[in-house]
This record gives structure tokens, C-alpha cells and sequence, in this order.
């Protein structure tokens, strides 16, 4: 090992103090943005973690207790999300992390990305002991005045022309997902983002920090495509009036299935997100296909883009993409397969979405409370 | 991961088709992870309702048929007139390996005929005989299951000596793995508990079933035994057993039209019935058939369950759950080992001959 200088040294044991601060959670961990002089990324991709790429249970004071004390290696990352991450990040694009999991958990976190070869650029997680040292107990549970500025911020620092973000259905990624996307296209102005987030009940200063946030924001339609794992299985439909470029996906080979017909992934890249997923166990064959109907059936991704992914998945299985897997039949029968499945929905029209009617957030931030009071009220998770 | 299941379900079939056997096929996707569902049906109308549902999309998927059987329309005529119906294109992808098992809460008559017409009856099966669930007062195996099987209702309308055993041997089968019931007691529906009563296909049947170890064969039954759950499979010819199950169904509705009555007629007779309610709700809870999903086509070399015509989500839910355990507990192969048992052991010694003459009825 080489012998650290004496600069080194002292660099280190100054900046001691912040790293304990942030450990403990006293101290925000602010994003660095890009380098100076650095070109400004093509593509963001913007991750929760929690019940979108880790595989958690936070219903109950038990799963919270069993979240705080599990290491690393126990934790399970979704099939097929770490190969996605994995080539999107191979691809150059940039990997910004925002989740609500306490700034304490952020060496396990940090040390479960890592064990999965996961890479990112940035890694927001949220100050609760901060909110409760400051009696802020609204915040604790407050995910758009946490998420909104969060990401605002990472925008600021580093402005991609497109941006992709990954969600889920527990909580009000939908919302604040979308609130994000036309705030940075310029659709919501800031009279309404205030409205919004006062029905959200932000305390003043946070609201007035969003709000600079906001006005400092650069504005370009970014967001094309927003995706929420349906982890609780929700009734998709209920994210229907958010438009088509919110789709939500019951597992990451639909993902990888929209983003091929979006022209961000290629056919090998999706056939690296079915085999994690097959590596799982628990999908077969049978589930990756019946997948490629049901995005079909619900006008996510046309029966053309379908056969082209096959015929393109043939070539990549050519060339090697499918080497050393023993495991699997051979392609042509793997592909006849998934035309099977897209031949059985016989003759029908695909789902066509309507002309779509600007959000009234305000509106979808009352619904989500009622929501989650109800489902407090009925014992659900 | 244990063995995919491919379960087909007919999803036009039924009083409350489609939107109630979707709703139950979407429940029955969350709650198992080894199944695949399969809805045959108008893939446009079953597109548009899945959405509305919870379910896993990994795990539902929609099998296009453009026409469907109603409730009301003759098996065979029906059958010829609509060969793209959705009772018979789900049977055919069972018949061609493409599913499992088959689940269909429509016309009972075309769905027993599309089975019969395009599935193999199990090795050493002559016949294929069609169950249904009784409640009754005594409760039987690990689950305390408050139904008996009575079979066959419907499949066929004679039955010979060596088809009721075979009908033993299934109904034995599918208690032991539905009912969780290790020993399922077996009973001959005839006019008289003893050995010699009854036609000869049944005298003779009970000649045959003594003998047996694989079955714990009780003897004979009578009628009024049904209810009382004397037995937990009941074996009877399916003209019998349709008539039976009829009469059986009707006596249930006449005591409701008559609790009706008395709650209309006499103050007194209100009350009375008012202090019973909880009671009598009680009662219902334990003998509600939708909790048992259906009633089983057994001798094919597939299963098949026949939800009751009304089924609502959660019945036909529970008809997926009952295929699905089925499969998982191999109830076919065991049938087919069973008989191929009783088959090898028959032929190591003189057979009776069947045509025995039982005594008088009411005797």
C-alpha cells in the first residue's frame, strides 16, 4: 500500500467531522453536480430505491426495524433492475439516486450498489433525523416537499436534454414524478407549484426553497418517460390519466421493453435484463412473454416494435448474447414462443390514449392524502 | 422456483361473465406464484377490463376467442355451431399441452363435452364422472371441510360396477388432496346400507370395493346419509347423482321460502328467526359454496373445475386455487396409479361378474 502524505493525511482528518455529521445524519450530503468544464449529460436517469430497485417492506415497525439492521448482502434488488441500471449506466447516461430511506442507511445502501456492480452519479437520501431533531414531524413522512427540491437541485447541477425516471406505487412518485416533469417543461408555473405545495402541507421555508428552485430551474421538455413498478400490483389503469409517458410496469423487462421502443436500449441489452431475470427464478420464459402481451394489450409498446425486438434479439443471440446458456432452448424456439403470445391476442386494437388534459395537482395531492388515510384507516399496507 | 402452472379459464363462461371470472382470475394471479392464468375470450373486451384490476401482469395473459356458448344453449348443437367458442378453444389448449387445467363457470353440459371430445381419459378410467360439493352436518379432514363429493352428477347417465369403482378411486383421490383429508370415507349411494341391496352395478361395485385397501370403503349409504356427512365421497351413477343433487338443491330452497314465510306471517315467527340470525348467518359462512370454487371433471388426464354457473370473483378465485392444487398434488397421477393398483390386482383373480341381482328397492 502506498504511504499516504502527510497532506493526505490532515485532508482527511478535516474533513472527519462532516463525514461523522453526514453518517449520523446531522449534516446534509448536498449533490456535486458536474465537474467544472464538464459537457452537460444526454441522458438522466433518476432512481428511487426503495420498492422500485430494492425489494423492501417498510408496512409495519417490524419491516423497519428488520430494514435498519439488515446488511448489504441481504438485501434483494428487483430481477432484472441491476442489469438495466448496468447498461444504462454502460452506455454513458448519468444515474442520479433519490430516496426516501434515512441518510443512516447510506453505507449499506452505498455497500449494496456496490455489491451489485450498480454505479451512479448521485446518491440523495433524506435527512429524517435532521426533520426530527427539528420537530418537523409533517416532513417525516412528506415525500414531494423531499423529492421535488431534491431533484430540482440535481437538475440545476447538471442539466441532461432528457431525463427518465423510475418509481413505484407505494408512495406519490406519480405525482411528483409528473409535478417535476412539466415544472422543468415550463407547464406548471409557480403560482400552482405553490398551491401544490400547499395542499402537500411543506412548511414555509421549505415551500420558499422550491420555489427559488423552481425559478432557478433550466427549463426544456426533458422528462419523455416515467416508469412505476407496480410493487403493490395497483391497478394500472389508475395511472392512466397521467398520460402515456407514465408507464407502469409490473416488472423491468416491460421497462427495458418501452426503453428498447424508445430507441435507449438495444435488443442484447433487453436480452441481459430477461436473463438476470430468468437467473432469478422467479421468472420462466412463459412470464417474460406473457410481459410483452401485456404491455402490448395496455398500448405501451406496438406488436411491430414486438417482432422487431425478436427479430433483433435473433441477431444479438447470433452473435453471442446468449453464449454458455445451456439453461435456455434454443432462440428460434424462445422467439416462436413470444410470437405465440402476441399471435393470441388475435385481432384487436391496441389501447389508444386520449388527448390529455393538464394535471391539477393540487387535485391529485388531496386524493393521494384521502388514499392514504383510507388504507391507514383499513390495516393496509 | 416449483413447476409453472398453466391454468385455462374460460372467461365468458358463466352468469357474470366476463367482468367476475376476470376479477377472480386477476385475485388468483396475485395469490399464486406458481400459476400462469390463461382467460380465453374476446381479447378486446378482457384487455379492457384487466387493467381496472389488481393482478400480476406477468402472470394473466389473454387468449383471443371470438364467440362464446350461453348458459342456455344445447351442448352439442351449440359446440357445432361455434368451434372458435370460448369453452372450446380453452380445451383445446389443454388438449394440445398449451395449459394445464381448465376452469369454466358456463353451460356445464358443453363444457363436459368439450373436455370429453378432445381430452384422454386416464389409464384404466372407462368413464369420466362429473363431482359436486354437499354441505353437510359432520366436517372432515385437516381443513374441517363441512362438504362431501358426490359423483358422478351429470357425466354420463349409466354406470357399470367397474365405473363406480372407478369413481370411487377418483372421488378418493380429490378429497384426499382438496379436503386434506387423509382417509376419506367412501360410500356406495344405494337403498340400503346392506351389501346386497341395490342394482347389480352396485352390489357388484360393493363386492369390488370391499376388497380394495387403497380406499376405506364404508358400504352402502342411503339417501338421508348425504346431509347427515356420513360419507365424504359419495359413488353413484350420474343419473342418480343428477337427480339426487336436484332434489337435494331444491329441499335447501324450499326451507329458505319457507324461513321467508314465517318472517312475513307471525310477529312471533320473526322474532324467533331475528334471535337465530347470527346463527343461521353462521351456518351460511360454513356451507357458502363459493368458498369451495367448484366441483371437478375427474378421469381425464387433465383436471378440469366446474364453478357454479352463478360463481362470483371470489368463487371462481377459489375454482383456480382448487386446479391449481391439483396440479401441485398431482391428483391425475394418483388416480392413474390407483386404478392401475386396483386393474393389477383384479387380474390376478377371478372377477365377479356384475350382473348380480340385488334385492327389491324399499325393501
Amino acid at each position: 500500500m502506498k504511504p499516504r502524505s502527510l497532506l493526505g493525511r490532515l485532508t482527511t482528518l478535516a474533513s472527519l467531522p462532516g463525514r461523522i455529521g453526514q453518517r449520523i445524519g446531522l449534516f446534509d450530503h448536498t449533490p456535486d453536480g458536474l465537474p467544472p468544464g464538464a459537457a452537460p449529460p444526454r441522458h438522466t436517469f433518476r432512481w428511487d430505491l426503495d420498492k422500485t430497485y430494492l425489494r423492501t417492506e417498510f408496512d409495519s415497525l417490524a419491516d423497519l426495524a428488520k430494514n435498519a439492521i439488515e446488511n448489504a448482502a441481504d438485501k434483494q434488488a428487483y430481477p432484472g433492475a441491476t442489469a438495466l441500471l448496468r447498461a444504462l449506466r454502460q452506455d454513458g447516461h448519468r444515474i442520479c439516486i433519490v430516496s426516501g430511506s434515512p441518510t443512516q442507511m447510506r453505507q449499506v445502501l452505498a455497500a449494496k450498489l456496490a455489491l451489485d456492480g450498480v454505479d451512479y452519479d448521485e446518491f440523495v437520501l433524506k435527512n429524517n433525523l435532521k426533520n426530527l431533531l427539528r420537530g418537523r414531524f409533517r416532513s417525516l413522512r412528506a415525500q414531494i416537499p423531499y423529492k421535488l427540491p431534491a431533484m430540482l437541485q440535481s437538475r440545476i447541477g447538471a442539466a441532461a436534454d432528457a431525463e427518465t425516471l423510475f418509481g413505484d406505487d407505494a408512495e406519490a412518485d406519480a405525482i411528483i414524478y409528473c409535478l417535476y416533469a412539466d415544472l422543468v417543461a415550463g407547464r406548471v408555473s409557480l403560482q400552482d407549484l405553490e398551491r401544490v405545495l400547499v395542499a402537500s402541507r411543506a412548511y414555509d421555508d421549505d415551500a420558499l426553497r422550491i420555489l427559488d428552485l423552481a425559478r432557478r430551474v433550466p427549463r426544456h421538455d426533458a422528462v419523455n418517460r416515467l416508469f412505476i413498478h407496480l410493487d403493490r400490483r395497483s391497478a394500472p389503469v389508475g395511472f392512466r390519466h397521467y398520460g402515456p409517458r407514465l408507464v407502469p410496469v409490473f416488472n423491468y423487462f416491460q421497462a427495458a421493453l418501452v426503453l428498447y421502443s424508445d430507441r435507449v436500449l438495444s435488443a442484447r441489452q433487453v436480452i441481459f435484463v430477461a436473463l438476470e431475470m430468468l437467473d432469478s427464478k422467479q421468472f420462466e420464459l412463459g412470464h417474460l412473454a406473457t410481459s410483452v402481451q401485456d404491455v402490448i394489450r395496455r398500448g405501451r409498446v406496438t406488436r411491430e416494435t414486438a417482432l422487431q425486438l425478436t427479430a433483433e434479439a435473433h441477431d444479438a443471440a447470433r452473435s453471442g448474447a446468449l453464449s454458455g446458456r445451456s439453461d435456455l432452448p434454443p432462440f428460434e424456439q424462445i422467439a416462436e414462443a413470444f410470437r405465440a403470445r402476441v399471435r393470441e391476442l388475435g385481432p384487436i386494437d391496441p389501447y389508444r390514449f386520449e388527448a390529455m388534459a393538464p394535471l391539477d395537482y393540487v387535485r391529485l395531492v388531496d386524493e393521494e392524502h384521502e388514499h392514504r388515510r383510507v388504507r391507514r384507516r383499513r390495516g393496509d399496507p | 422456483m416449483t413447476a409453472m402452472h398453466r391454468i385455462v379459464v374460460d372467461a365468458m363462461g358463466g352468469d357474470h361473465a366476463p367482468d367476475e371470472i376476470v376479477q377472480g382470475a386477476a385475485e388468483a394471479s396475485l395469490a399464486l406464484t406458481s400459476a400462469e392464468i390463461i382467460l380465453v375470450g374476446d381479447a378486446a373486451v378482457l384487455g379492457r377490463l384487466l387493467p381496472n384490476l389488481r393482478h400480476d401482469g406477468a402472470r394473466v395473459r389473454v387468449h383471443h376467442a371470438p364467440t362464446f356458448i350461453e348458459m342456455d344453449e344445447k351442448p352439442a348443437e351449440a359446440l357445432a355451431a361455434k368451434p372458435d367458442a370460448s369453452i372450446a378453444i380453452a380445451a383445446d389448449l389443454v388438449a394440445r399441452g398449451d395449459g394445464d387445467a381448465l376452469v369454466s363457470a358456463g353451460n356445464t353440459g358443453a363444457s363436459v363435452l368439450a373436455c370429453a371430445r378432445r381430452w384422454t381419459l386416464l389409464q384404466g378410467v372407462r368413464r369420466a364422472a362429473l363431482a359436486a360439493v354437499y354441505p353437510t352436518e359432520l366436517r372432515r379432514g385437516e381443513k374441517d371441510d363441512p362438504f362431501s363429493l358426490i359423483l358422478d352428477v351429470g357425466a354420463t347417465i349409466d354406470a357399470t360396477a367397474d365405473d363406480l369403482v372407478g369413481f370411487a378411486v377418483m372421488g378418493s383421490a380429490y378429497a384426499k388432496l382438496v379436503s386434506q383429508n387423509r382417509r376419506p370415507r367412501v360410500a356406495l349411494l344405494s337403498n340400503g346400507t346392506e351389501a346386497g341391496k341395490g342394482p347389480p352395478s352396485v352390489v357388484a361395485a360393493h363386492a369390488a370395493l370391499v376388497e380394495t385397501t387403497e380406499l376405506n370403503f364404508i358400504g352402502n349409504i342411503e339417501g338421508l346419509d348425504i346431509p347427515r356427512g356420513v360419507a365424504d365421497v359419495v359413488v353413484t351413477s350420474g343419473f342418480v347423482g343428477n337427480v339426487v343433487l336436484k332434489m337435494l338443491e331444491g329441499v335447501s330452497e324450499t326451507v329458505v321460502r319457507l324461513a321467508r314465510y314465517a318472517h312475513k306471517e307471525r310477529l312471533a315467527w320473526r322474532l324467533g328467526l331475528i334471535a337465530l340470525s347470527s346463527a343461521i348467518d353462521q351456518l351460511k359462512s360454513i356451507t357458502d359454496w363459493q368458498q369451495y370454487g367448484g366441483a371437478p371433471l375427474l378421469g381425464f388426464t387433465h383436471p378440469f373445475i366446474k364453478a357454479h354457473g352463478r360463481s362470483n370473483a371470489r368463487a371462481v378465485a377459489n375454482a383456480i386455487k382448487v386446479a391449481h392444487k391439483a396440479l401441485a398434488g398431482n391428483l391425475c397421477g394418483n388416480i392413474a396409479r390407483t386404478m392401475a393398483e386396483l386393474d393389477e390386482r383384479a387380474a390376478r383373480r377371478p372377477r365377479s361378474t356384475g350382473d348380480t341381482t340385488g334385492e327389491p328397492a324399499g325393501s
